[in-house]
């Protein structure tokens, strides 16, 4: 490149500079913080999640041997818990949704298993198979329970492994439930 | 071309690109005196949720007769809204890896008009690649503007989630958070560590961020002790207790004073109109009516007669949640009086621009819900026949199609055993339509026959991807009469606020 060119340039860039600190007094929004900086995406004082959902009424109850009970959770007054069993293998539950709802978008179940002295031993988890997180459609198939039966779901889960044959009692509660 | 004249060429276009740069800044600056003519102090957003043209026709027609006027058609601006979503990890339109959705939630829709970006349906706060993008209400917060939440469904659910929270699925709402709900590793390949706010439940967002003054709505269920804390600590009067789980009741929202106010009124949403307007001593008929809670909003917001006119403005969504959830139902009776319960919050706030004079009042819906329809008076729906309507034309050819359906529609008696809200009532697998008298009728038509003049039936339970409808007053208004997209309502809204450039 030439040494005129250089100049021109040089003195181009200069000017350039000047329009530019001048645009930049005379436009004060040109100054603002960025629009994505306005996002909240610090919580002060909040501490992160450790583990999945947990019912805190689990270690307080103690079913009799043989039985099993609900464990209260933050959306009993959503849906009703039936048919309950317990088998020594598994626990089962039929979950009815009875609130004024639209789609299901998410439902957990967690399950206490308790020794003869109603000790809890450990739990067990039910998450619902997610058939779209797109969008919320209903399911194709026909609900349990048939049409007008209100939202039906049958929940079953097993005793872990390392609890069976002392576990011989369970409870069953719903930590988690979202309707669209 | 020799190197000195190349020089000057150089020097001509930098030179020229300075012009431009100059003319440009000048060009801004005019744009924005003229925009100053636009400038809104207060803008108030109405959304019906799920709320179609026809929720509107039918709505008038029930209540004011086919000659009346709800109060939104009495705004002397309307436009029309497309509503699409797109696919998770979809670029925006324009982009060559656009992938657009054609029926959104109302996550994806409350993002575009919060956010003004296409996203998929369950994302709030966040495009489809699950960038963090700011919300019209935070970029208000952040400019000085109080800012106010309502709505009619849980306040953790995707409308007003939309404003004030950033989440990879509109399902992580809280109390707890669980991988299943909140993570989305379609979005973002591997999980999200927690203190990811995109991975943090909507409750804990709500009630630490700060991003709206004044909340009203459903869902205690979500918030706990520890939020009530956080809210107590950032100067929210706090109606009720989410600790206790004490729900707050009308009562509670008359006496609500301050500058920070967060009532919520049910565990879960809140009770339809027409079952509080049947059971007035029902518990749920303590709940605020969402014209109260509009009109307790702007009081707060605007300071009113306590004389907090030092404020610089605000900005307040308002949504009527249960037209929505109720056409999912395909429960017309219900639907009909929440459209009519929004109506009157449209109202409130109408009264209130009209005495201002300086606010945008913006009442529209984030997608259609149900294909909600109006048919004619004895006629039946596709739904309801046993064959699709016969397309033969024997006297001319050229008309048919291919293949031709020969015969006629006809009514399927097991698909239609009368009238869902009258004679078929009792039948849960009745597709019929449903009837409703309205003011011309002879008073003694009653809902539910044949002779009522409203016959309104329903596509499908979920939305559809119709545009919807948009009507607006007050500054800027101008802008919105047009065919919108959802997007443009955040560019529209901004820049009355000026909190956008
Ligand atoms: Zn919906």
């Amino acid at each position: 490149m030439k040494r005129t060119t250089i100049l021109v340039l040089a003195a181009a860039a200069a000017a350039f500079g000047l329009a530019l600190a001048v645009s930049l007094l005379v436009t004060r929004s040109d100054t603002a913080p960025p629009l994505a900086d306005a996002a909240r995406t610090v919580l002060p004082g909040l501490s992160a999640a450790t583990g999945e959902p947990v019912l805190p009424a689990l270690a307080t109850l103690r079913p009799a041997a043989g039985s099993v009970v609900q464990a209260p959770g933050p959306f009993d007054g959503r849906f009703v818990l039936d048919n309950l069993t317990f088998d020594g293998r598994r626990v089962a539950a039929t979950v009815r949704i009875t609130s004024d709802v639209s789609g299901l978008l998410e439902l957990e179940a967690l399950a206490g298993f308790y020794d003869a002295k109603g000790t809890l031993l450990g739990t067990g988890r039910y998450v619902r198979p997610d058939p779209a997180r797109q969008g919320h459609a209903e399911p194709t198939a026909p609900a349990p329970g048939g049409a007008g039966a209100g939202e039906a779901h049958r929940v079953t889960i097993d005793v872990p492994a390392a609890l069976r044959g002392r576990a011989v009692s369970a409870a069953i509660g719903v930590p988690v439930l979202v309707n669209e | 071309m020799r190197a000195s004249t190349r020089s000057i060429a150089i020097a001509t276009i930098v030179v020229a690109a300075l012009g431009g740069t100059a003319t440009a800044s000048a060009t801004n600056q005019g744009d924005r005196d003229d925009r100053d003519s636009g400038r809104a102090k207060n803008v108030i957003y109405l959304l019906g949720d799920g709320m179609g043209r026809t929720h509107v026709t039918a709505a008038r027609e029930r209540f004011y007769g086919p000659a009346g006027k709800l109060v939104m058609e009495r705004m002397p601006v309307v436009g029309q809204v497309s509503t699409y979503a797109v696919q998770p990890r979809s670029g925006q339109p324009g982009t060559p890896d656009f992938a657009p959705n054609f029926v959104t939630d109302s996550a994806s829709a409350a993002t575009a008009w919060a956010s003004g970006v296409k996203t998929y349906n369950a994302a709030l706060g966040v495009d489809a690649k699950g960038k963090v993008v700011p919300t019209v209400m935070e970029l208000a917060k952040r400019a000085g503007y109080r800012t106010g939440n309502v709505s009619t469904a849980e306040i953790t659910d995707a409308t007003p989630a939309g404003q004030m929270s950033h989440a990879l699925a509109r399902g992580c709402q809280g109390p707890s958070y669980s991988a299943s709900s909140c993570q989305d590793t379609e979005v973002t390949g591997t999980e999200l560590p927690t203190t990811d706010i995109r991975v943090t439940p909507i409750a804990d967002q709500i009630a630490r961020n700060g991003t709206a003054d004044v909340i009203f709505g459903g869902g205690l269920s979500r918030f706990d002790a520890a939020d009530e804390k956080a809210l107590r600590n950032q100067g929210y009067q706090v109606l009720g207790s989410p600790a206790t789980q004490t729900v707050a009741t009308r009562r509670d929202l008359n006496s609500a004073y301050g500058p920070k106010v967060f009532g919520l009124f049910n565990q879960g949403n809140l009770t339809v109109e027409k079952f509080k307007i049947a059971n007035p001593s029902a518990p749920q008929a303590k709940e605020p009516t969402l014209s109260e809670m509009t009109r307790k909003a702007i009081g707060l917001l605007d300071g009113g007669k306590a004389g907090r006119s030092d404020g610089k403005g605000f900005y307040l969504q308002i949504e009527g949640a249960l037209i929505d959830k109720r056409s999912h139902a395909n429960d017309a009776a219900q639907t009909l009086q929440e459209m009519k319960a929004f109506d009157e919050a449209v109202r409130v706030a109408m009264d209130f621009a009209k005495r201002d004079g300086n606010t945008l009042v913006i009442v529209t819906a984030d997608h259609e819900c149900a294909g909600f329809n109006i048919i004619e008076k004895g006629t039946f729906t596709n739904a309801e026949a046993a064959t699709p309507p016969g397309n033969v034309d024997s006297g001319n050819t050229a008309n048919n199609s291919t293949p031709s359906r020969p015969g006629r529609n006809q009514l399927d008696p097991t698909r239609s055993t009368g009238i869902i809200n009258g004679a078929g009532a009792g039948d849960p697998r009745n597709f019929g339509p449903a009837t409703f008298r309205t003011p011309r009728d002879p008073a003694s038509v009653k809902d539910g026959s044949p002779e009522a003049s409203l016959w309104l039936s329903y596509l499908s339970g979920n939305h559809t991807g119709a545009d919807v409808p948009l009507f607006a007053y007050g500054p800027s208004s101008e802008r919105l009469a047009r065919s919108l997209d959802n997007t443009d309502l955040f560019d529209v809204v901004g820049q009355a606020l000026r909190v956008t450039r």
